[in-house]
């Protein structure tokens, strides 16, 4: 308790310098927000659709923030929770996304919590074909631009096998890595074959 | 003259002219005047020694209102808030003020004058929030009266009239004819279940001539209430036509000006002198440096005897214990945050919707709507701005703060937007209402409560929306209004409550915890 009375105090001072306020606020503003939505320590928030970011490879952070802010990933107007992203991701400068990607990179990997079920014995031999990109336990490869899939938010990754399944990414012509994912996701019958496949993932380097 | 209106057909007539489609356009249930205890019931023993340690996590009202109360009460309370400010959706917007919107930081460069100002979030205090005025009048924040409807004011409808706007008052007199028309009508020949004796009828009748403004033929031709078209006070006045319902009635809004000033919404309504804030700065001001800023909770443990939380300040990761924890940080966000819930609990916060309003508002060069006679109330408007609210403070100043739109369900429609073609859509939409809108109005601010910092959506929902409470919700519900097990942690705010989006609903919730919390400890204490 003796801490925050330290700190009140500190507060108080600063608000009694018109200056020192000014430049607390500038402080505060800045575009380190990604811990509202994506929970503490970037560990995902079902609540409001956000993924795990703990623990994301900061190649292919760089790439999405580049993505969202460009407009080849979220702008199709039934990819709800892409669309949520794009105008948070609109306005970042490189530095900005440099200072994120950095910042990101400081939080350790932590796996997501399992929600998704489905039959992880059928999804593993589907799992053949994206583990060729993705690796044998969904580890990633920078050099294939395919990212890790081991410990992500399982509903995450069903939400974007569905939206490269039905288009809503990776249709931009500029997308040329989600293009991959489009071809890839379309071999994935129905819903089922999806969950399959999450459920398989979910068994893989945790 | 034959009567080919029967009683049902009018009461089908009447049903689907005042539906209940209209109240769940009006985004709060307005049927509804629910009523709470007064502050007074609140009667706190003081804590156990050595049990007096409280954390509140969240300045919102509910937990200012818990903080408060316990204080007083001779707890030892601190106040962890994520933001740097108090008062979560109850946000006044003035001059200099940043509005933390990820991805749209905006700067009020409004006139720096006590009037300019626009509550962007709560809005209206009902004469029936008695807790909420209780606190005002303890807290010593001065009120004065809300204006929520002029007849001077006007309503919008493409469909209506070839689009032309319309008085309120207008509009409402003319709905009235031709109901009070039908109503005479209806009951030269009316099976009542209770026969009326002639002296009655004869009552009966002339109220409803009386209501409508019906000629001795019992016809509705037009009546001084909708206004003149010119003289009336050195000249005899011109009565404006009658407008035919059928031409009204194009509209979906016909029932507007019957429902959105009844219940929770009729007079009399308050605001504090100078913003909502001010309810805010109340409670801070009365609580000191108990309230720590930009203090985000990080995690969150439940402990057989207390409370241990985490949070964060200037970058560095502190913990603090207390032996009870009220939390009311929004649901949605709290399940980002690392916790020990049981499970059932953690099922129950997550199966909250987030609320999607949006409001926003203009400085306007001129306040223009008092050369239209108009001096507070809304105009109403079939455009997903919705409503244009006057201010009913500031009169006959030089400049003014104009609500530029209120979408209070579906606003995704705005939020989706970009800043530019948030503040183009509020222009084009208010031109219906005010041709000379776009050049009396400047300095855009618009509020997206979806997407606000810290909060990232509005009032919590409960199922589908505003209707469709299920026994599983109910279940859901009790189970998240209960503490968790060992009586050391409370969810709380609007989010726990059946009425959504007040401030007396918050505070209505933090005094239901707080009568628990208090009956629990005197039992542990015996």
């Amino acid at each position: 308790m003796k801490i925050i009375l330290v700190w009140s105090a500190a507060v108080l001072i600063c608000a009694f310098s018109a200056k020192g306020l000014a430049q607390a606020e500038d402080q505060y503003y800045n575009d380190r927000y990604c811990t509202t939505c994506h929970g503490v320590d970037g560990i995902g928030n079902e609540g409001v659709s956000a993924p795990r970011l703990a623990g994301m490879e900061p190649w292919y952070l760089q790439r999405q923030l580049e993505s969202f802010r460009a407009g080849t990933r979220g702008t199709h107007k039934m990819d709800v929770q892409g669309s949520e992203m794009q105008p948070m991701a609109a306005k970042l400068s490189d530095d900005s996304i440099a200072d994120i990607v950095a910042w990101v990179g400081s939080w350790e990997y932590k796996p997501a919590q399992i929600t998704v079920k489905g039959d992880a014995e059928a999804g593993k031999s589907l799992y053949a074909t994206c583990a060729a990109c993705h690796g044998t336990q969904g580890e990633g490869n920078e050099a294939f631009a395919a990212p890790a899939l081991a410990g992500q938010s399982d509903w995450y990754l069903k939400t974007q096998l569905e939206n490269f399944k039905a288009g809503y990414r990776g249709r931009d012509p500029r997308d040329s890595f989600g293009s991959q994912m489009v071809a890839m996701a379309s071999m994935l019958k129905d819903e089922a074959a999806i969950k399959n496949i999450v459920s398989y993932i979910n068994t893989l380097g945790r | 003259m034959s009567n080919s209106v029967s009683r049902r057909e009018f009461m089908n007539l009447l049903g689907a002219t005042f539906g209940t489609n209209a109240l769940i356009q009006m985004g709060s249930a307005l049927s509804l005047m629910p009523t709470t205890a007064s502050a007074a019931s609140l009667s706190l023993a003081a804590p156990i020694a050595g049990k007096g340690k409280v954390l509140v996590l969240g300045a919102g009202i509910s937990g200012l209102t818990v903080a408060w109360e316990l204080t007083k009460a001779g707890y030892d309370c601190t106040v962890l808030e994520a933001s740097n400010r108090a008062g979560g959706r109850v946000m006044t917007v003035r001059s200099g003020d940043v509005v933390d919107e990820i991805g749209n930081n905006q700067v009020c460069e409004w006139d720096n004058e006590p009037h300019m100002y626009f509550n962007a979030g709560a809005a209206r205090i009902p004469s029936t929030h008695r807790n909420l005025l209780g606190y005002c009048k303890e807290l010593g924040v001065e009120l004065e009266m809300f204006i929520n409807e002029s007849k001077t004011a006007y309503v919008q409808d493409d469909a209506m009239l070839g689009g032309a706007r319309i008085r309120n008052g207008e509009m409402s007199t003319n709905v009235r004819g031709f109901l009070a028309e039908l109503f005479a009508k209806c009951y030269t020949s009316a099976q009542l279940d209770q026969p009326f004796s002639d002296t009655e009828s004869e009552k009966i009748l002339g109220l409803i001539s009386q209501f409508g403004d019906l000629n001795e033929n019992m016809l509705y031709k037009g009546s001084s209430r909708a206004g003149y078209v010119s003289g009336g006070f050195l000249d005899h006045g011109i009565q404006k036509d009658m407008v035919a319902f059928k031409k009204l009635m194009e509209s979906q809004m016909l029932g507007l000006s019957f429902t959105a000033n009844e219940g929770e919404t009729g007079p009399m309504l308050m605001q504090p002198v100078g913003g909502m804030d001010m309810v805010i700065k109340g409670f801070t001001r009365a609580l000191g440096d108990k309230v720590v800023y930009k203090a985000p909770v990080t995690g969150i443990t439940l402990k057989d005897d207390g409370v241990d939380v985490s949070f964060e300040r200037d970058g560095v990761r502190q913990s603090i214990s207390a032996d009870y924890c009220f939390n009311c940080i929004p649901s949605h966000l709290m399940t980002g945050i690392p916790n020990n819930y049981p499970s059932d609990y953690f099922e129950s916060m997550s199966s909250i919707k987030r609320g999607e309003a949006y409001k926003s508002a203009f400085q306007a060069k001129k306040r223009f709507w008092e050369d239209e006679d108009i001096y507070g109330g809304i105009s109403w408007i079939n455009a997903p701005i919705q409503q244009i609210w006057y201010p009913p403070h500031g009169i006959h100043k030089a400049k003014g703060v104009i609500l530029a739109a209120y979408n209070f369900g579906g606003g995704m429609h705005f939020t989706k937007m970009s800043q530019a073609q948030r503040v183009e859509a509020a222009l084009a939409q208010g031109e219906k209402l005010h041709p000379n809108y776009r050049e009396m109005v400047e300095k855009p601010i618009t509020i997206a409560w979806h997407r606000m910092n810290h909060m990232l959506g509005c009032s919590g929902r409960w199922g589908s929306g505003f209707g469709g409470w299920t026994d599983e919700i109910q279940t859901l519900f009790d189970r998240l209004q209960q503490p968790t097990p060992g009586g050391r942690h409370y969810f709380i705010g609007d989010q726990v409550s059946y009425h959504g989006a007040w401030q007396e609903s918050a505070i209505a919730s933090a005094h239901w915890a707080l009568a628990d919390m208090d009956l629990r400890a005197r039992n542990m204490g015996v």
